[in-house]
């Protein structure tokens, strides 16, 4: 918490230069939130250069905007604010033109499953249980694919980037209860679309068999 | 606590999201309940399942040619502040009519209608006398500051003394949203501390209304005068239990606050929260480790009063 804190008052300041015009000063705030930017939009667009256009367009749009940044929210979640709208109206219009789940353009063109590329480096992995991770997530990426793109955000923002549910909340311009009902619509969703699935992948022996 | 409290909760306890002593409780059922503790047995199978698919940070390629391609792109783009909002972009208007067509048809409208009650006054030849529109600014506006602020004995009633253009003076019942609206530009926005002061100090008066507490709040931890922020802090504490933004704000205070004094203070406010795990880790922490010493017996003696949780 203290380091929170002192992050956000290091932010302050970086803000309130950025706000007098000083580009170096936005270029590092820049630097402390793009790592997380890029990584929200590869995984929501599934595209190396689509997300490459929403963390430029976000950070523009922060950029043209932080005179009337008013300090009511954390620059935090001000920048995933602008991401997570960007990333929602991406992911509708995707819903509409319904495109492969999970399925990743890097910028040379090649197609990839983004779910499956996540090489398994543990030191005691094993051809099989490789195979059957790979599996695993390929039918986690389609399950992923059948949430509404808000529960998709709300699941993503939680459980792959460990956000409290009230910054969720705000970063969607939503009230903490209604992150946790959509939480639970999407955890509901997703354990009706893998109930069955195994757990085997995981290479957890105590678990094998055992339905979700 | 019954079975169906848990299903609905057991997601929010296997994501951390559940209060101390609601996790406490749906344990403790758990526990007792062989559905539930089954249930709850599925909800972190779920989880650790999910985990599978790790989250990859970008390739440090694709991270340093996005950094490049927005370096390049800052260097022609320029901020917008307070006089680019105000400007007339005529592309944006064009943008927002193209997507509402209500809009647009309104637009056409009063246009329609206005272009022909000018040919009609034209052709009949007399002339359009006095102004045929008049934009009034808005007052708020042209509030360059507060001069002073105040408040009559015995009474809810305030005086208070700003400049526009020239300097202008009001005065009026503290329920009045005009005296609210200059209060709470005082608070936020004033040079003078003095006049800072007196205006959290009576906008604590009225802590029901969510702008306040939004302005005492940006004022505990923004304000660089330690005067307005102990009044901020003083307001808030009322609602330290049921406002987390409020509760957050006052753990900084507590955590960062460079004055001693506030942070005592943050200590005494937060007392009264005995289900919550910031408090709870915010204390452990400060009662080991805190350079103040009294910060660190009193920390310690606040944990001693929390409530034993497993």
């Amino acid at each position: 918490m203290a380091g929170e804190s002192l992050n956000r008052i290091d932010d302050t300041v970086l803000v309130r230069e950025a706000q007098r015009g000083d580009r170096a000063a936005f270029e590092d705030l820049v630097r402390r939130y793009d790592q997380a930017v890029l990584r929200l939009a590869l995984r929501l667009t599934g595209s190396e250069h689509e997300a490459q256009d929403i963390y430029q367009e976000a950070f523009l749009k922060a950029y043209r905007n932080v005179g009337s940044f008013r300090f009511e929210c954390s620059f935090y979640t001000w920048i995933y604010r602008i991401v997570t709208n960007l990333c929602l109206d991406h992911l509708r219009r995707k819903q509409v033109r319904k495109e492969d789940a999970g399925v990743v353009v890097n910028a040379d063109g090649e197609e990839f499953s983004i779910i499956e590329q996540a090489a398994d480096d543990r030191p005691n992995a094993n051809p099989e249980r490789d195979l059957l991770r790979r599996e695993l997530g390929s039918q986690i990426g389609r399950a992923l694919d059948k949430l509404t793109p808000r529960e998709r955000m709300v699941f993503e923002l939680k459980h792959y980037h460990g956000l409290k549910l009230r910054t969720v909340g705000e970063m969607l311009n939503t009230t903490e209860e209604t992150a946790k009902n959509t939480l639970f619509r999407a955890t509901q969703k997703l354990r009706g679309a893998l109930a069955g699935v195994r757990g085997d992948a995981r290479g957890d022996g105590a678990r094998r068999g055992q339905a979700l | 606590m019954k079975c169906e409290w848990v299903q609905q909760n057991i997601m929010l306890h296997v994501y951390d999201e559940l209060a101390d002593d609601a996790r406490y409780e749906l344990d403790q059922h758990a526990a007792r309940c062989e559905a539930c503790a089954a249930e709850l047995a599925a909800a972190r199978e779920f989880r650790q399942t999910m985990a599978t698919v790790a989250v990859a940070d970008p390739t440090p390629n694709l991270l340093a040619s996005s950094r490049m391609r927005l370096q390049e792109a800052l260097e022609t783009t320029q901020q917008g502040g307070f006089w680019t909002r105000l400007t007339f972009d005529p592309g944006l208007w064009l943008r927002q009519v193209r997507f509402s067509p209500a809009l647009a048809a309104v637009l056409l409208l009063v246009g329609f209608g206005g272009g022909t009650a000018v040919t009609f006054r034209a052709v009949k030849g007399s002339p359009i006398d006095g102004p045929v529109a008049t934009v009034g600014a808005s007052e708020e506006a042209n509030i360059t500051g507060i001069r002073s602020i105040t408040p009559e004995p015995g009474t809810n009633r305030v005086n208070i003394l700003y400049d526009t253009v020239n300097t202008k003076e009001t005065s009026g019942s503290l329920n009045d949203t005009r005296i609210q609206q200059l209060l709470l530009f005082a608070a936020q926005n004033n040079t003078n501390s003095g006049v800072r002061v007196d205006s959290v100090d009576l906008l604590k008066q009225r802590m029901n209304d969510s702008r306040v507490r939004e302005a005492l709040v940006y004022a505990l931890r923004y304000d660089n005068n330690p005067g307005v922020r102990l009044k901020a802090l003083e307001g808030l504490g009322s609602y330290v239990k049921d406002d987390v933004r409020v509760r957050d704000a006052v753990l900084e205070t507590l955590t960062s606050d460079t004055n001693p004094g506030l942070r005592t203070e943050a200590l005494r406010v937060l007392a009264p929260v005995r289900a919550d795990a910031s408090v709870r880790a915010t204390l452990e922490r400060l009662a080991a480790k805190d350079g103040n010493k009294f910060i660190r017996d009193q920390s310690r003696a606040q944990l001693a009063q929390l409530p034993e949780l497993d």
